[in-house]
């Protein structure tokens, strides 16, 4: 599904990623947690397509295709949804609109028939319930003046509704009170399926109490140095980030 | 000016409507207009926008009026409920105008030639003391050809809008005096339309006079052809309690000058200015605006914003003065500028000049590119970057658009203002 080989990026000069490898097959939940400034935006940022990330050396390869030639509505096309660390505030643009506009280009470039207005409304209702988002917050502009939770259900509404292949939440739980959490996690686990894979940036293990990764991976200074299963998460939050450095510096 | 020119106007002035008195107010005009002259860049309110071009394209005698031809095909608002009066360089359609009955309007003209009293008309009175005067304003006086001229009786309520077409493909002084009575309640739409090949100036003033607890509702609409100079001068007199709500809107004419001077003279009176210009190629638009809050309680509220591709040039100065007995005053003024084009540019100035410590007056000014963020964003959900950046300039006029209360107004300056701009295709789509 997504294979990521020796991949090498910098931002603005300095070196962020240092050869990540990272195999995701279909289905799948990965968990990718490490320190702050190790790296774990960058790697979401550059697979979304996100501009200003030079990619120096590496391929990611999706679904058999380059994800690096591809410009991010591409991405989107394909199947690749970002929910945003930090979703950005757009007054005037209505959510559903911007979502219906989303939708039926990727129907289009799928050569299937776009939505009409009624069928799109039915939809978006039906998985807005999902996050328990009001439908108030449908007709709004895009986040704007949301709260910080209802951002990030939001960010979890649209990827229901975007029904992605593959999904990088990017410290989606940061700033949720744990009420919050709870909503947003088992939105997540309510489109865990076997044909959607699902990447989760963080560096909190509480979220995986909630939602079960099937590996967890540990980014430190832009390397991913130690693989395991989710009890690898519960050993990082006892024991810190230091032990994994020292083992992987021996 | 020379002295030949001077008798030029002279003589223009004589085949103009008016009695005696009238007369001599234009040819009062003339001398002022001749004194004065165009308004040079040395003018402070003149710093930005070049009127040589005016005499450079129109010639030295670039005010005199052209005969009337046929009138342009022109698009207007058809699904408008309205009354209407049409003009055509500078004269008035009775055969394409429906006016209310029992309100007292009239085409100008045709006031001044039943006026047979030999008093002049407060319309033609010349100020050179007014806040932004100039030449144009005193040869408009003297050469206006036609307009507006109405009184609204007190507790009036118009139950249609007002709606004036200007069709003005060739050079024309238009003269309007709507004055609305205690509490009457009117919409006015003026749309200057043209589709000429040929360059020529539009020089519209309009005298608003707005009683107690009066509204009225001013929808200003330039979308004369590629090639008009369009001057214009709103003047606004407020009494006590009484709202002024505009809807300025520049999207046509080569170069564009408006000027919007609101005088809130009683307490408790209030404006608001909601200004969109949408400018591509060549354009120059600039709006000065100027608000004297001369009484205790009013408010004012300005919203300017600006959507400018290829060489296009912009120039807001919105001016606000304060004065010393003007307490509790509370103004708020906003002016954002979207450059779509490196060579677009803007110049905005905010003034404000306060003579009193009571009074709450904010201002804010932004210049800049779409937002790299949102356009991410949007490509990250599935939008092409077309159809990114249209959504994000349509956001970005959003609010001027949404404060419109005509929904045909609304959807027609819509589609005229999005047309304009490069990539703009699936409109319908995005207006829903």
């Amino acid at each position: 599904m997504l294979k990521i080989e020796n991949l090498h990026a910098s931002v603005a000069g300095k070196k962020i990623l240092k050869g990540i490898n990272l195999s995701i097959g279909a289905g799948e939940v990965h968990a990718i947690m490490g320190p702050n400034g190790s790296g774990k935006s960058t790697l979401s940022n550059v697979i979304a397509g996100r501009d200003g990330y030079e990619v120096t050396a590496g391929s990611v390869t999706y679904q058999g295709n380059d994800l690096l030639a591809m410009a991010p509505e591409e991405r989107a096309w394909a199947g690749v949804f970002l929910a945003f660390q930090y979703p950005v505030e757009i007054p005037g643009v209505n959510n559903t609109y911007m979502l219906k506009a989303g939708v039926n280009a990727k129907r289009k470039h799928q050569g299937e028939q776009e939505l009409d207005a009624i069928d799109f409304m039915q939809l978006v209702k039906e998985k807005a319930k999902l996050v328990e988002l009001d439908q108030s917050f449908l007709s709004r502009g895009v986040n704007e003046g949301f709260s910080g939770g209802e951002k990030k259900r939001n960010e979890i509404f649209q990827m229901a509704v975007l029904e992605p292949t593959l999904a990088l939440l990017d410290e989606t739980d940061s700033g949720l009170d744990i009420d919050a959490l709870r909503v947003v996690a088992h939105g997540v686990n309510a489109l865990r399926s076997p044909e959607r894979s699902i990447i989760m940036v963080t560096h909190y293990q509480r979220l995986l109490d909630y939602i079960e990764p099937d590996f967890v991976h540990v980014l430190v200074d832009g390397e991913i140095l130690k693989t395991g299963d989710k009890s690898l998460a519960l050993e990082l939050e006892s024991r810190g980030y230091d032990w994994v450095k020292a083992e992987a510096a021996a | 000016m020379s002295d030949v020119a001077l008798n030029d106007i002279r003589l223009d002035i004589a085949g103009l409507p008016g009695n005696a008195g009238v007369q001599a107010l234009r040819q009062q005009a003339a001398d002022v207009f001749a004194r004065t002259g165009l308004p040079g860049k040395r003018a402070e309110d003149w710093k930005y926008t070049d009127l040589s071009r005016l005499s450079a394209v129109l010639g030295e005698s670039w005010w005199v009026t052209a005969a009337q031809t046929e009138p342009a095909d022109v698009h207007v608002i058809d699904d408008l409920d309205a009354y209407r009066l049409v003009f055509v360089a500078g004269q008035f359609q009775a055969e394409q105008s429906n006016l209310p009955t029992g309100v007292q309007m009239l085409p100008l003209a045709d006031f001044l030639a039943n006026d047979t009293a030999e008093r002049g008309h407060c319309l033609f009175h010349v100020d050179e003391s007014a806040p932004l005067f100039n030449g144009l304003m005193a040869a408009n006086t003297a050469l206006a050809s036609d307009g507006l001229c109405a009184c609204i009786g007190d507790d009036v309520q118009l139950d249609k809008p007002l709606y004036i077409i200007h069709n003005g493909s060739s050079t024309a002084h238009v003269l309007n005096g709507l004055m609305l009575g205690r509490n009457a309640k009117v919409t006015l739409i003026e749309h200057f339309v043209g589709a000429g090949s040929d360059a020529a100036l539009s020089n519209i003033a309009t005298y608003l006079r707005l009683g107690e607890n009066a509204e009225l509702r001013h929808y200003r609409l330039q979308l004369e052809s590629d090639k008009q100079f369009h001057i214009g001068r709103v003047e606004v007199k407020q009494a006590r309690d009484s709202r002024y709500i505009l809807h300025a809107v520049e999207l046509g004419a080569q170069l564009s000058r408006a000027d919007i001077v609101v005088d809130l003279a009683e307490p408790g009176a209030s404006c608001a200015l909601h200004g969109l210009f949408v400018a591509s190629g060549r354009q120059h638009i600039d709006h000065h605006t100027r608000i004297d809050h001369n009484a205790p309680h009013c408010r004012s509220r300005e919203n300017y914003r600006t959507v400018l591709d290829g060489r296009s040039h912009a120039v807001f100065n919105g001016k606000i003065v304060v004065a010393e007995g003007a307490i509790k005053t509370d103004s708020a003024q906003s002016n954002g500028n979207l450059l779509l084009s490196k060579n677009a540019g803007v110049d905005t100035k905010p003034e404000l000049e306060i003579y009193n410590d009571d009074v709450k007056c904010a201002h804010g000014v932004t210049v800049g590119q779409l937002d790299e963020d949102q356009l991410f964003y949007l490509k990250s959900r599935g939008l092409s970057t077309e159809e990114a950046r249209q959504l994000l300039t349509f956001a970005f006029a959003d609010e001027i658009l949404t404060a419109m209360d005509i929904p045909a107004v609304r959807r027609f300056i819509e589609h005229k203002a999005f047309a304009k701009l490069p990539n703009m295709t699936d409109l319908e789509g995005l207006l829903g």
